[in-house]
């Protein structure tokens, strides 16, 4: 079987369109799981939008059982919000610590077992982070609370954000265990991005005279930002879509408080705690409902990240 | 249902009847609606040859019976070697909805399935059987005081956050002669979704709710608001671990939960005015002052009768009528059967009240409207 | 954290001022030396005290049932006492498998397109879009999903360890996509050119030179989605039944894991399923660890052999 150069040519050719389909094919998939999921959770959805409207979103209450029931997401999205922003806020500081530590300071027998430790962290399946949360750690969180209560009593705005504690599981416990299960995602991600950062770069700059830090700022951070944004998205949605852990510590309660040491509640956490019993069907519209919105936030919250990332992208070509 | 379903209600129940008669029976206080053709004179019969099972049922539904259909699916697996029946809990709503898109045998339920759903049932007409009973504790946790009486209007107004101090007048005057201390009140609740709650809120409404002339004022339901303050804890267990964690904490648990737990609890006024402990007779004799309904639905909570505990929750199985597979409308007739017989033998065992005889019987004939 | 010093610095004549702010310098970067460090002992402690509590609690257990926690059924009674953990452990090997021969697959294919043809075209961008949003669906939506559309369908058949897997791929699906692609974009370009340079198709530079410089990474990335899909619960209490026997096929018959027993057991009030909780939550972290050495000790192999 003799094949012409010409014959070997077109099979090459062919070789690479399909390979080239199968690529696309595996990332039109997504596209396609994610428009089925959207369209099943906005058919199971309509029927609560039928009899609350858009009120849904702006309703406080959730109330199954009254009459005329009422079923309001705004405090599950509110508690959603809440905890996933002090998530970030507590996680990525830590990650990026992590990961430079282990890129720039930890001495090379170090490395490895700092790795492992993040890989560990992220092996621990959520429901033991919420078991952990609320046998160990709430009960405990309960007196550093109250102390740092204390602390802002009467200080404006802090005093209302740190104010009365009601018990261990709060916003702030669930923000606090969502940031270690999230910590793992930007962590890792993050330390191979700046791993990977040219040592020309890292080099030039240590020559010129400047610390590691000022290095770390001026080489390794211009080049990794946009994966290290990528990093922190992919944790926030982990943080906003958790559903089981957030659930055993959030306290269950839904809330519109400015104060992150009570109770509160969020949107996985009330489709996981309701879905068992809702045995009407206006009530499985209402938490299916609930993941649609969730959905709609991380559109919107994705949105502004992408908008920041390319302008942040475009100031950082603009630099080097 | 035809007449050659209603036959076979005659015989499965005249077979278990039969045998169940001497072991379990009691002068029950009958006298409920009767159910239409069900078997009333039986005739002797055959037991279920378990033996002769073979296959495996898959079910979800209500965590409140979990733990007996857990205990009595262990037995069963030694009575009949080859069956296999898997309960996997998940709550009445999940249950119900599985049922409706068929994806399980039989389901458990607290409640009952409202009129408008019924048509929505894939599998068609279902059947009610109830299975068990058990009293809602109401468990505290206050350092110096082992026993404690409350009345409805009291636990009302404790629920409702209305008084915050165990020295409240109101308790004081529930427990004439008991030093109360004035620790704060801490009250317990479910956070997930839950018959136990609905049966709870059920008791109150009925109690002193609004249409009683009481001060109820948060409905009832599987979930309901409660006001901002409570504690909530996922299942009983957790609600069980506040109240153990927290001195002057108060929850409602179910009993086999509330002992697992080694919690303490307190006697309920009930209608006739008595204040009763939540024993498994008290539930039984809740029952007897319960009126049945012709499906067998009905709710035990806030019951007739001196001896009644008035905070209790009922259960069902439901499963539907008409069955593809005729081993299978075998395999779910040997479980229920199973359920009403020897798993009745086995409920105070595992804290939780047999079904009083009569009730029982009618359950039994309901089993055999399940046919192929 | 970037302000526009930060923007500056290497540019900025360093050296110069070097003795004028010499020691402010110093104490920041020592200052922030310390910071990380800080992280690193914030990190270890929280791990040491859940590692803690999980083998405090769930090593009696395993320990006093040695074989029999991993060759008996799962005690039917939650209330008995026993051992018996065969069954989930099986069905949590088999489901997350299944899952990841599923979603690695395509996602580092879905990567691939992202990196290597779509770049920054539109479809490319609103691909990357849509994957980020996917990364946020709660675990229980994913696991509502398929049930609507799988399970459902199939009926009683329906509830079985792939359609668990299916569920669990979704999850995976965007956590692979988007680590995979942040590693091959970190492959530099002038690898590539060289491979063209030696007449290499666009498929065979991929493969043999894109893929393996930047599978360390990807096998990290994928890593992390296993891990998530092992410790899931929510998604499989729709989708996978609730066995209590151990079930090696993966199509047919209901089957049980790890994570769902932990949460049933815990939910249990008896001592000797909360004993089976924490030995279950233990068994999968010792499990999700095997597979992470397993995973780094091959894709130091593959890094080696490139």
């Amino acid at each position: 079987m003799a094949l012409s150069i010409a014959d070997l040519r077109t099979k090459k050719q062919f070789a690479d369109r399909l390979f080239r389909g199968t690529t696309l094919a595996g990332g039109a998939a997504i596209l396609v799981i994610l428009t089925l999921i959207a369209w099943t959770v906005t058919d199971k959805s309509s029927l609560v939008f039928k009899s609350e409207g858009l009120n849904f979103f702006t309703e406080r209450r959730f109330a199954p059982s009254a009459t005329p029931a009422v079923y309001g997401a705004l405090s599950f999205i509110f508690g959603t919000a809440v905890t996933a922003l002090l998530a970030i806020i507590i996680a990525v500081p830590i990650s990026l610590g992590l990961a430079l530590f282990t890129t720039h300071v930890a001495p090379g027998w170090l490395k490895r077992p700092l790795v492992a430790l993040t890989d560990v962290v992220a092996v621990v399946p959520s429901v033991v982070f919420g078991l952990w949360g609320i046998i160990y750690l709430a009960p405990k969180l309960v007196g550093p609370f109250q102390t740092v209560s204390g602390w802002f009593h009467g200080v404006p705005v802090l005093g209302s954000l740190f104010g009365q504690v009601s018990a261990g599981r709060t916003f702030m416990t669930a923000g606090l265990i969502l940031a270690v299960m999230i910590t793992p995602i930007i962590t890792s991600i993050t330390r191979e991005v700046i791993e990977t950062c040219p040592e020309a770069d890292q080099d030039g700059a240590l020559a010129l005279g400047a610390t590691r830090w000022e290095m770390i700022r001026g080489a390794v951070m211009p080049h990794s930002i946009g994966g290290i944004v990528g990093a922190v998205m992919l944790g926030l949605g982990r943080a906003m879509g958790e559903t089981i852990a957030a659930a055993l510590v959030i306290g269950s309660s839904p809330a519109l408080t400015a104060n992150l040491f009570s109770s509160g509640d969020s949107l996985p956490s009330v489709i996981a705690l309701q879905w068992g019993e809702a045995t009407s069907d206006v009530k499985r519209s209402a938490l299916i409902a609930m993941g649609l919105t969730l959905f709609l936030m991380t559109l919107v919250v994705n949105f502004a990240a992408t908008a920041v990332v390319s302008r942040s992208m475009k100031r950082m070509q603009g630099v080097s | 249902m035809n007449t050659s379903s209603r036959r076979s209600v005659a015989i499965v129940g005249a077979m278990t009847l039969s045998l169940i008669a001497a072991a379990c029976g009691s002068d029950a206080k009958t006298a409920t609606t009767p159910v239409p053709g069900a078997a009333t004179t039986v005739p002797a019969g055959t037991a279920v040859d378990y033996k002769a099972l073979k296959g495996k049922l898959v079910s979800s539904g209500a965590t409140f019976p979990k733990s007996f259909y857990d205990e009595a699916i262990a037995n069963l697996a030694t009575a009949a070697p080859g069956l296999t029946v898997e309960y996997g809990g998940g709550g009445s709503g999940k249950g119900r909805s599985d049922l409706q898109e068929q994806v399980v045998d039989f389901a458990g339920t607290d409640g009952i399935v409202k009129t408008e759903d019924v048509a929505k049932f894939k599998g068609g007409q279902f059947v009610y059987v109830p299975t068990v009973l058990a009293p809602i504790t109401i468990s505290y946790n206050l350092k110096g005081v082992s026993k404690l009486q409350l009345s409805p209007a009291t636990l009302a107004a404790i629920f409702q956050l209305q008084i915050t101090k165990w020295s409240d007048p109101l308790i004081a005057a529930d427990n004439p002669g008991v030093t109360l201390p004035g620790t704060a009140i801490v009250v317990a609740r479910r956070s997930d979704g839950s018959g136990t709650t609905e049966n709870f809120t059920k008791f109150l409404k009925a109690a002193v709710g609004p249409d009683a002339g009481g001060t109820w004022k948060l409905a009832s339901g599987s979930t309901v608001e409660w006001p901002a303050g409570t504690q909530a804890g996922d299942g009983n267990s957790g609600v069980a671990q506040i109240v153990t964690s927290t001195d002057g904490a108060i929850g409602y648990v179910d009993l086999s939960d509330a002992k697992a737990n080694k919690l303490t609890f307190a006697a309920v006024k009930n209608k006739a005015g008595k204040f009763v402990l939540p024993t498994l007779e008290a539930t039984s004799a809740a029952a007897n002052g319960t009126k049945i309904n012709d499906d067998l639905t009905f709710f035990v909570g806030w019951a007739d009768g001196d001896a009644s505990y008035p905070i209790a929750a009922q259960t069902w199985i439901i499963a539907s009528a008409k069955q593809a597979d005729p081993v299978k409308a075998e395999n779910i007739r040997g479980f229920l059967t199973y359920l009403l017989t020897e798993g009745q033998k086995l409920a105070p065992s595992v804290d939780y009240a047999p079904l009083p005889d009569d009730l029982r019987q009618k359950a039994i004939a309901n089993i055999a409207k399940i046919g192929s | 954290m970037l302000d526009d010093s930060a923007r500056t610095a290497p540019s900025s004549p360093l050296l110069s001022d070097l003795s004028g702010v010499s020691g402010r310098r110093r104490t920041t970067n020592t200052v922030v030396t310390v910071l990380m460090g800080l992280c690193v002992a914030i990190i270890f402690v929280v791990l040491a005290l859940v590692l803690a509590t999980v083998i405090g609690k769930g090593w009696s257990i395993v320990s006093k049932e040695f074989p029999k926690w991993f060759t008996k059924d799962i005690q039917l009674s939650p209330r008995r006492p026993g051992p018996g953990m065969k069954a989930a452990i099986v069905g949590t090997i088999i489901t997350t498998l299944t899952a990841t021969v599923i979603a690695v697959p395509l996602g580092i294919a879905g990567a691939v397109y992202l990196n290597e043809y779509g770049k920054r075209s539109l479809f490319a961008r609103i691909l990357r879009f849509f994957t980020t949003v996917m990364a946020g669906v709660p675990s229980i939506v994913m696991g509502l999903f398929i049930y609507v559309f799988w399970v459902v369908p199939r009926g009683i058949d329906g509830l079985n360890s792939f359609s668990g897997a299916l569920s669990l791929a979704c999850l995976m699906l965007p956590i692979v996509v988007r680590s995979s692609e942040e590693m091959l974009r970190l492959v530099p370009q002038n690898l590539r050119d060289a491979s063209y340079a030696l007449g290499a198709t666009p498929s065979r530079t991929i493969l043999t030179v894109v893929i393996p410089k930047a599978s360390p990474g990807i096998i990290s990335g994928s890593l992390l989605a296993v891990a998530r899909a092992a410790g899931e619960t929510a998604p499989l209490i729709f989708t996978i039944g609730a066995a209590k026997q151990v079930n090696w096929n993966v199509f047919s018959g209901t089957n049980t894991a790890l994570s769902r027993q932990i949460y049933d057991n815990a939910k249990e009030s008896f001592p000797a399923a909360q004993e089976r909780a924490w030995g279950a939550a233990l068994t999968l972290i010792a499990l999700a660890f095997l597979f992470t050495i397993v995973a780094r000790v091959l894709s130091a192999r593959i890094s080696r052999n490139s």
